[in-house]
């Protein structure tokens, strides 16, 4: 994947760029905003990291820019303001996911892959399919080999999101986020107990399971 | 300045006045001017020329103002009471005005001629006599005098009583002032528990000094508040970074094994994460103390919010042994802000959590309750759990208090603070009941 970093913090984003190209992404870099959206705006990236306080220019008329220009390219806005307005108010100049530093390096970059795929087709589509498990969005079904699994609609919800990303690991405040619309972080193990649930109804009595722990990051649905 | 337009007011109005009366005066005059001359006309017509003559005659002995002169066909005086007339006067018939030598009365002593104005009208008898009668205007000038005069001392004696009475007032002013500025110089010079002094006159001024010691009390709580926190940061943040630093220090020293330093690196993230929540809850707490931006505030559906954190966390209490109910009236809603709404449930249910003690025999309930009442709203969350010592009620609602017995559970003390902070930035309050047994947390907010 190729990424644009937009970020003025030398140290964060050599650290950055270090963790992201261990992860296996191409990663360019622009030390201030003119530079950043001159970079942005003349190349294609698959997402852009974008930082909102940067010299020059800062990092939300950057975002509103590129959208001005039917640039729709995914951005991630950092950002050390993390109130609910601060959010909404980045969100709204045509961010796409808004992250508050201090981050879990895993948390930036399960973010990062989820929004790469925010473009391609599974966004739109009205069914999932995962190792034989079977979600239909507009039916509101699940099976699994044809045997129908019967979810709350919380439930339903969560592996909609899980299975929209399948092959990508989904922190457990991304989940907060997108299914419970709700931003703080969870003390307790509230999205642990729910997924144990989850993965009580869909992989019970199957040998492989589908719903994977990724350690230290969250949860991943694959094959 | 104010002393100088008054003035000048009350010249023009002087002014005004005497011009006035003067005209109106004058007017009088006039008519009755006329209606003597008419009179006479008539005895000419009527009575013939000796009846005028013997009017004249008794006229003139009168006291008074009348001026009177009477002459034959070739213009000699006949009777009056005045020795010359200009000879203008005489030829023309009308409004004329002069002045004359008075005629001396006979005990006064003096030689001097007094002089008199006066306002006569001439008119040509039937008889061919020419008739002079009007009025000295002395009498006139002297009545204009006597206006000027009261109302000059009038103006005089308002002018002091008014000077007198701004100065006394002023000054009464000024020390009200002067006193405001004295506490406000003590406060900016640190003495911040100085408050303006109120008298018992109950008077504006009053109002204000009490408007001003109430925003000074308000000053001074933040003020108080801030400290406290600044202290609390000081060390709650300062003990886990300390302990931060000397793990990884000794971590470094111990370099001999690979194991010991990896396992120093997972417990430096941990503790850095926690580190971030401490340091997130405060920043939480400032801003909801501080007040949201207006923007922040929408419409938010309570019931919902309320059935929505308990789905979140009903599996995690029945993991834990414990049911979580809701006692929830629909479609209450309030003007306020979801996510801290919501984290301030959350805080109340992960806090009743927290310190339920599995006993055999006891099942442990949460109850999630929301309901209006009277213009208000009340969330509720209760648990038949240990429950709280009243003493300690008051307390655990400030900051990183936590009590004794709970010092080894993990948390950062912040939970309850920030619920009493929205419960504050949504104009409630917050308290602690008695469920007997159990804790029951109460956010009272207003409704609307």
């Amino acid at each position: 994947m190729k990424i644009l970093l937009i970020e003025d913090d030398r140290e964060a984003a050599s650290y950055l760029i270090q963790a992201l190209d261990e992860s296996g992404h191409v990663t360019h870099h622009a030390a201030d905003g003119e530079t950043g959206y001159a970079m942005a705006s003349g190349m294609d990236y698959d997402v852009l990291i974008v930082d909102r306080m940067l010299p020059r220019r800062d990092g939300l008329s950057i975002v509103e820019a590129l959208r001005g220009e039917d640039n729709n390219t995914p951005v991630l806005i950092l950002s050390a303001l993390g109130e609910v307005d601060d959010r909404v108010t980045g969100l709204r100049a045509g961010g796409d996911d808004y992250l508050v530093k201090p981050y879990a390096f895993t948390e930036l970059l399960a973010r990062v892959e989820v929004l790469a795929r925010r473009s391609s087709p599974a966004e739109a589509a009205t069914s999932f399919e995962v190792g034989g498990l079977l979600l239909d969005r507009l039916s509101r079904k699940v099976e699994r080999n044809g045997e129908t699994i019967l979810l709350q609609p919380r439930e339903f919800r969560l592996l909609e999101y899980l299975m929209k990303n399948a092959g990508k690991v989904v922190t457990r405040t991304m989940l907060l986020e997108n299914v419970w619309d709700y931003h703080f972080d969870p003390q307790t193990n509230v999205i642990d107990v729910h997924m144990s649930r989850l993965r009580g109804k869909i992989d019970k009595g199957y040998a492989n399971p589908l719903l994977h722990t990724i350690r230290g990051a969250g949860y991943m649905i694959r094959e | 300045m104010f002393i100088l337009i008054f003035v000048l007011f009350s010249v023009l109005l002087l002014g005004f006045i005497s011009w006035q009366s003067n005209a109106q005066i004058q007017r009088q005059q006039a008519n009755d001017i006329s209606r003597e001359v008419r009179a006479l006309v008539r005895i000419d017509r009527n009575q013939g020329f000796p009846a005028v003559i013997y009017a004249i005659e008794r006229l003139s002995s009168q006291p008074g103002p009348g001026v009177y002169y009477l002459t034959d066909l070739v213009g000699q005086r006949i009777g009056g009471n005045i020795n010359e007339v200009p000879v203008e006067v005489l030829r023309d018939a009308g409004f004329h005005s002069f002045t004359y030598a008075r005629p001396r009365a006979i005990d006064e002593g003096d030689d001097t001629v007094p002089l008199g104005n006066a306002i006569v009208q001439t008119v040509k008898l039937e008889s061919g006599l020419t008739l002079v009668v009007g009025r000295d205007v002395v009498e006139r000038r002297g009545f204009t005098a006597i206006v000027v005069d009261g109302f000059l001392w009038g103006v005089l004696g308002i002018l002091v009583f008014s000077l007198i009475a701004g100065v006394l007032t002023s000054m009464r002013v000024l020390n009200r002032i002067d006193s405001i500025t004295s506490t406000a110089n003590a406060i900016m010079a640190g003495s911040l528990s100085e408050r303006v002094p109120v008298t018992k006159r109950n008077d504006e001024f009053d109002a204000l000094a009490t408007s001003l010691n109430q925003m000074l009390d308000r000053i001074e709580a933040l003020m108080q508040g801030l400290k406290e926190v600044t202290d609390n940061v000081a060390h709650d943040l300062k003990t886990p970074l300390t302990r931060l630093r000397n793990k990884a220090e000794s971590a470094l020293r111990d370099s001999s094994n690979g194991t010991v330093q990896r396992e120093a690196l997972e417990t430096t993230i941990t503790e850095s994460e926690k580190l971030i929540k401490t340091f997130n809850a405060l920043l939480m707490i400032a801003r909801a103390e501080a007040g949201a931006p207006s923007g922040a505030l929408a419409e938010v559906d309570l019931s919902t919010v309320a059935g929505d954190v308990a789905e979140l966390y009903g599996p995690v209490a029945e993991e834990a042994g414990l049911v979580l109910d809701t006692k929830v009236t629909e479609g209450v809603k309030i003007h306020g802000n979801r996510e801290l709404l919501g984290q301030a449930l959350v805080n109340l249910i992960e806090n009743a959590l927290k310190y339920f003690e599995p006993q055999p025999g006891h099942d442990g309930k949460i109850t999630i309750g929301v309901r209006a009442e009277g213009g208000r709203v009340l969330i509720e969350v209760s648990d038949n759990g240990p429950g709280i010592p009243e003493a300690d009620r008051e307390r655990v609602v400030e900051r990183f208090v936590r009590l004794d017995s709970s010092r080894t559970e993990p948390g950062s003390g912040l939970g309850l603070s920030l619920v009493a902070a929205v419960a504050r930035l949504h104009r409630g309050s917050f308290r602690l009941e008695d469920n007997v047994p159990g804790v029951r947390a109460v956010m009272d907010l207003p409704a609307g």
